[in-house]
């Protein structure tokens, strides 16, 4: 008896854990977000905060909308007199900042995917430099002299002495690299390469001539910054102004901080999506908690406790669960964001390794959510427990409160209908006034209530959907392709271990052998399958008696899965609209980029490329980001001149020579939306010029080349943008003369390109394939961040299979007293699993189709015109279901297996 | 019509069952030498604690001896491996329990057929409907176990034990848990199923009545069998028991 007792104890510590472990996980990946995204705001605010050391105002233009990365437009440096002359300035000196890209040894540009490649300016006064410290060797002075940050000396093996190359806006050419520079303690600007050229040299290259960036002022000893700039902004003339170094610094901080908030709310959508997985697992795990301990909670009400002490009972466990589970889930955050830290490493951040900060903020966050999670999910089915009667603790009778089949009906119904409008109203926002709901919310909102609905009405689906999956031939098909899958895959990675040897066999060595064990079962159940019908049909049986239950385990699949497949449709339907678009809207026979997010390039290469007689047409375009009534706009500049030659802008109204001569034209569906039409004006605020009514002076429909739903001229874009940034290509197109033969002109353009590494040039094939490259990317990022969603569901449901065997101990050991095999005890649990999985994917491609379809029809406007499903991924998907549902099975079918028949039957 | 075999249908030789070590240590069997002849209906009888569902466990191969040996028909159960001991339970051997006899998913005809649907194999469609008239099932075959009386599942159990003609069919306490009308259903047919079919019967029980059904009562007491009495009737067995004071 006391074995069989503490037996029962250790299963429900087990229990417990694997409940825990959910809620733990999606705690720690949002503890783990907040730590991270704590530790760079932290990064930068110190980076800052010592970045303008030793200066106490400084001035610059005056801009009333700080936007994007221009920063303020340069002025006339003569403004440098001004300023030396206001009284308690002790030193003053002008800089500029422009765009430079540095070259290592082997004559490739060095570009980090993400931070800018900044160029700057010397001061002869050091002290004015904030923390910029030489390591080695002295400030440039001559025309050829180059400094360079220390983190890219030292990754691409550069050394004081060596003559190296620098692309700026005026050109590509080679300099001597006569000092190493570090700021502060640290290697590098937050991940930025840095070139600093003399001041005449750096005013030449980023065509500033006569013109600062910004002034940096030192004030004489014992005189307020405060009182200082006040002075200093009295002397300056209009549109310039002084503030203190160290509001600049916390000003440059927070706007670093601020474009690094996406990616806090992306990683914390994630987060969310992980919790929300983890919530059915909870709910799950203590309805059937309930069920199995109805009898105790009976035999308690019969000796007299209320209804709500026995939900007391469930919540308090339920409480002890999420305060363990979110302690152990922020701890593991700073394990995560460690992952994190190291991924953005790789990207090129180089984040100094302080330790990451743990904030109360952090603490209280993860513990509300932790908590409130697992106490939520257990309410319902505590409620439930306390309508346990009695006389149940007599017998073993099923009184689990349930609604009845149709009132579930009726509140599925209610919520999928509720959920899709919103989802709907959301998409196509200006159709439906959502009153105070924001847009995003309503779609976010909309998909929580469908995931909710799907859940509730599938259990009305489980009864035919196993009935099908039981049927022989079905798994057959099933196991006999994920065996084939996981073998050969098993077999491919052990192949890519031999061939790239040492290192690499040891660590692929573990993961092949589970895929090949994993494949191993497939390949025995396929085998069994063909012989034995027995265990199918039990399997189908079990996972039909409790329909809900096996419900609730699919669903929790279903959601990742769902997004997933969302991601899978939205990204293919991208993929194939962006190449249709661009097989129609590229007229260009060669396109030339920065691959990735390097951002732009020199100008000089388009200049160079104009003068070949091999080539008819250049086409240089530029990004730009303005302000519209205080959100964030972007738009794409072009060569008005040549731009009909390489890219078919399919002008609705308006010609390119009203273009050329200024305003702006619209995207014609963006403009239908909004109910503008030409003649109309739109406010656009620009950093250099400030706000402006700009005309619309016509309607394209191109989307995918330009990229942009407004296109102007370059013209008036010179006039509206300067300053870092916009002194740079970001895509040129180029079409070549008329008979000049294909091999003849790739030669002359990649020659032109030949000194810009940093560009990678492609025709009209290769520029498609790159555009949906890009797209593969995102998409590989999402569906890696969904991971940790479907883990969780896998969890889920060894954890449900579990706690049904242990339910079904007594039946086990007769199916073994009567002359059942281990084996086939495994194989009945692993249909059962496999069958639960295999609903919760196909659920989750059902609503993620629904997902990918309606966002891709509200994205029309965008160029995003043609729905695609990606059918072989959507196939992969349901193999992936098979092997989670196969890995789900293992531990729960072993310990099935193993139990010893007496005691099984004996067992109560 | 008697129909009687003669051979052995099981047999225990030495047989010795220790739980525990050291000084915890209990001899549930002490010294057991017990045949079981062929279609034969044996009772076990004895007090709570004399070893005899131990008995009943290590005769029927769910539990192994810690000396001694077991023989179903000719097969020595100790040199057994599980897999072996799987086919065996399920060729030679059936079983009837107290309670928690049936899959609660499968109907009743399931239930009844679950070692040939175990082993994937036919069944004998005649002798499925003789059994199945005799226990006066053949309305409920399409009902699960749920929609049953106590006395039909327990009948349910006894064809399920009989379906694959085994070579010995082991029941503990099989009418412990059925009002007295429903247990002399039950037991009466075990009995026809010896007389008629020649099918060989191991039962535990306690219940005097229960036990005058069979052909032979083997008696323990504290591991060691102590007693035997052939044709037995309830009032002999009570006399018996009283005597004994069980």
């Amino acid at each position: 008896m006391i074995r069989t007792a503490l037996k029962t104890v250790f299963a429900h510590k087990l229990r417990l854990a694997l409940t825990a472990l959910s809620v733990m996980t999606g705690v720690a990946f949002i503890a783990g977000t907040f730590i991270f995204t704590d530790t760079i705001d932290r990064t930068f605010s110190d980076l800052f905060a010592d970045a303008f050391a030793g200066q106490d105002v400084v001035v610059q233009s005056e801009t009333e909308f700080d936007i994007g990365f221009a920063g303020p437009p340069p002025f006339d440096e003569a403004v440098l007199d001004t300023v030396r002359g206001v009284d308690g300035v002790a030193a003053a000196e002008g800089s500029v900042a422009g765009f430079a890209v540095i070259y290592d040894n082997e004559g490739e540009a060095i570009v980090p995917q993400g931070p800018p490649t900044l160029g700057g300016s010397w001061m002869e006064d050091e002290q004015l430099m904030g923390n910029i410290r030489i390591r080695e060797g002295r400030r440039p002075t001559a025309p050829d002299e180059v400094s360079i940050d220390a983190s890219t000396a030292d990754n691409n093996e550069l050394a004081v002495g060596d003559v190296i190359k620098v692309q700026t806006p005026s050109d590509v050419a080679e300099y001597e690299l006569v000092s190493i520079v570090g700021f502060g303690e640290s290697d590098n600007l937050a991940g930025a390469t840095f070139a600093g050229f003399d001041l005449r040299t750096a005013q030449r290259l980023f065509g500033l001539d006569g013109q600062f960036s910004s002034i940096v002022v030192r004030g004489d000893e014992g005189v307020s910054p405060d009182g200082l700039a006040t002075r200093i902004g009295l002397a300056l003339p209009d549109g310039m102004e002084a503030v203190t170094a160290s509001s600049e610094a916390e000003a440059q901080s927070e706007s670093l901080s601020e474009s690094l908030g996406f990616l806090r709310t992306a990683l914390l959508v994630f987060a969310a999506v992980a919790v929300f997985v983890a919530a059915f697992i909870i709910q799950n795990t203590f309805r059937i908690i309930v069920r199995q301990r109805q009898q105790e909670l009976a035999l308690m009400r019969a000796v007299g406790a209320t209804g709500s002490q026995v939900v007391w009972m469930v919540v308090i466990e339920a409480l002890v669960v999420g305060v363990v589970a979110s302690i152990v889930g922020i701890l593991f955050g700073l394990v995560i964001a460690t992952g994190l830290t190291a991924v953005m490493g790789a990207l090129g951040f180089d984040l100094p390794s302080t330790t990451a900060p743990l904030a109360l903020r952090t603490i209280l966050i993860g513990i509300a959510v932790g908590v409130g999670v697992t106490v939520a999910a257990a309410v319902l089915p505590a409620v439930r427990a306390s309508h346990i009667p009695p006389v149940a603790a007599m017998r073993d009778m099923d009184v689990s409160l349930r609604m009845s089949d149709r009132a579930r009906l009726v509140i599925g119904l209610a919520g999928l209908g509720i959920g899709v409008a919103l989802i709907i109203a959301g998409l196509f926002g200006d159709v439906i006034d959502l009153g105070p709901l924001n847009e995003l919310t309503a779609v976010g909102i909309g998909a929580l209530l469908v995931f909710l609905a799907v859940s509730i009405l599938s259990s009305s689906i489980v009864k035919p959907a196993a009935v099908f999956l039981g049927r022989r031939w079905v798994l057959l098909v099933i196991t006999v392709i994920t065996a084939l899958v996981l073998i050969g895959g098993g077999l491919g990675l052990i192949g890519f271990g031999v061939v790239t040897g040492g290192v690499a066999i040891v660590g692929v060595l573990i993961p092949a052998l589970m895929v090949l064990a994993i494949g191993a079962l497939a390949a025995y159940l396929a085998w069994s399958v063909v012989r034995d019908r027995f265990t199918p049909g039990l399997a189908t049986e079990n996972s039909m008696r409790k329909p809900r239950r096996t419900a609730t385990t699919a669903s929790a699949l279903m959601i990742g899965l769902a997004l997933v497949t969302f991601f899978f449709v939205l990204g293919d339907s991208i993929k194939a609209s962006a190449g249709a678009a661009i097989e129609e809207g590229l007229r260009a026979d060669y396109v030339l980029s920065v691959n990735g997010f390097g951002g732009g390039f020199s100008p000089a290469l388009a200049a160079s490329l104009a003068q070949q007689p091999e080539i008819a047409a250049v086409t240089s375009m530029r990004f730009g980001i303005w302000d519209r009534n205080g959100s964030e706009e972007f738009l794409m500049a072009v060569d008005t001149g040549t731009i009909d030659e390489t890219v078919f802008l399919d002008i609705r109204q308006g010609s390119l020579a009203d273009l050329g001569a200024g305003g702006v034209f619209v995207n014609a569906d963006v403009a239908d939306e909004q109910g503008l039409t030409v003649g109309d004006t739109i406010p656009m605020g620009f950093a250099t010029s400030g706000l402006q009514q700009v005309p619309i002076v016509g309607l394209y429909r191109e989307a995918n080349v330009v990229q942009s739903n407004y296109v102007v001229g370059l013209d008036f874009y010179a006039e509206n943008f300067e300053g870092f940034g916009t002194d740079t290509d970001f895509v040129v197109a180029v079409k070549a003369a008329e008979g000049v033969a294909p091999e003849t002109s790739r030669t002359v353009v990649e020659a032109a390109a030949a000194d810009y590494s940093n560009v990678t040039v492609r025709d009209q094939a290769e520029y498609r394939q790159s555009q949906q490259d890009q797209v593969n990317t995102v998409l590989v990022l999402f569906n890696a961040l969904l991971i940790l969603a479907v883990i969780i569901a896998i969890v889920g449901i060894a954890n449900t299979l579990a706690l049904s065997i242990f339910e079904r101990t007594r039946e086990i050991g007769l199916l073994r007293a009567v002359g059942t095999s281990r084996g086939q005890i495994v194989r009945t649990v692993s249909w059962e699993s496999l069958m639960v999985a295999i609903i919760g994917t196909v659920l989750g491609i059902v609503v993620g189709m629904f997902f990918g379809v309606a966002v891709t029809a509200a994205l029309r406007s965008q160029g995003i015109d043609v729905l695609s499903i990606p059918g072989g991924q959507i196939a992969a998907l349901v193999v992936f279901g098979a092997i989670a549902g196969l890995f789900a099975a293992i531990l729960p079918a072993r310990r099935a297996a193993r139990l010893n028949i007496l005691e099984a039957i004996a067992y109560e | 019509m008697t129909a009687m075999t003669t051979a052995l249908a099981a047999r225990m030789s030495g047989g010795v069952k220790i739980y525990g070590e050291g000084d915890t240590a209990v001899r549930a069997l002490d010294g057991i030498d017990a045949e079981l002849g062929g279609g034969r209906f044996t009772a076990i009888m004895g007090p709570s604690g004399s070893g005899k569902s131990t008995l009943l466990h290590c005769l029927a191969g769910l539990d192994t001896l810690t000396e001694g040996q077991v023989y179903i028909g000719d097969t020595e159960l100790g040199s057994l491996r599980d897999k072996q001991l799987t086919l065996l339970r399920r060729r030679s051997v059936g079983f009837v329990f107290q309670s928690f006899n049936l899959i609660p998913t499968l109907s009743a005809e399931e239930n009844v057929l679950l070692p040939l649907l175990i082993a994937g194999d036919a069944p004998d469609r005649a002798w499925f409907d003789q059994i199945v008239s005799i226990l006066g099932l053949g309305d409920r075959l399409r009902h699960r176990p749920s929609e049953l009386s106590g006395g039909q599942q327990q009948r349910v159990a006894a064809a399920r034990a009989l379906v694959t003609r085994p070579t010995i069919v082991f029941a503990d306490e099989p009418s412990g848990n059925l009002d007295s009308q429903s247990a002399g259903e039950l037991l009466g047919f075990m009995r026809r199923a010896v007389k008629e079919f020649g099918q060989t019967i191991a039962m535990v029980t306690h219940d005097p009545v229960a036990a005058s059904y069979s052909d032979r009562i083997i008696f323990l007491a504290d591991g060691r069998i102590v007693d035997e009495m052939h044709e037995p009737t309830s009032d002999s067995v009570i006399d018996r028991m009283r005597r004994f004071g069980t």
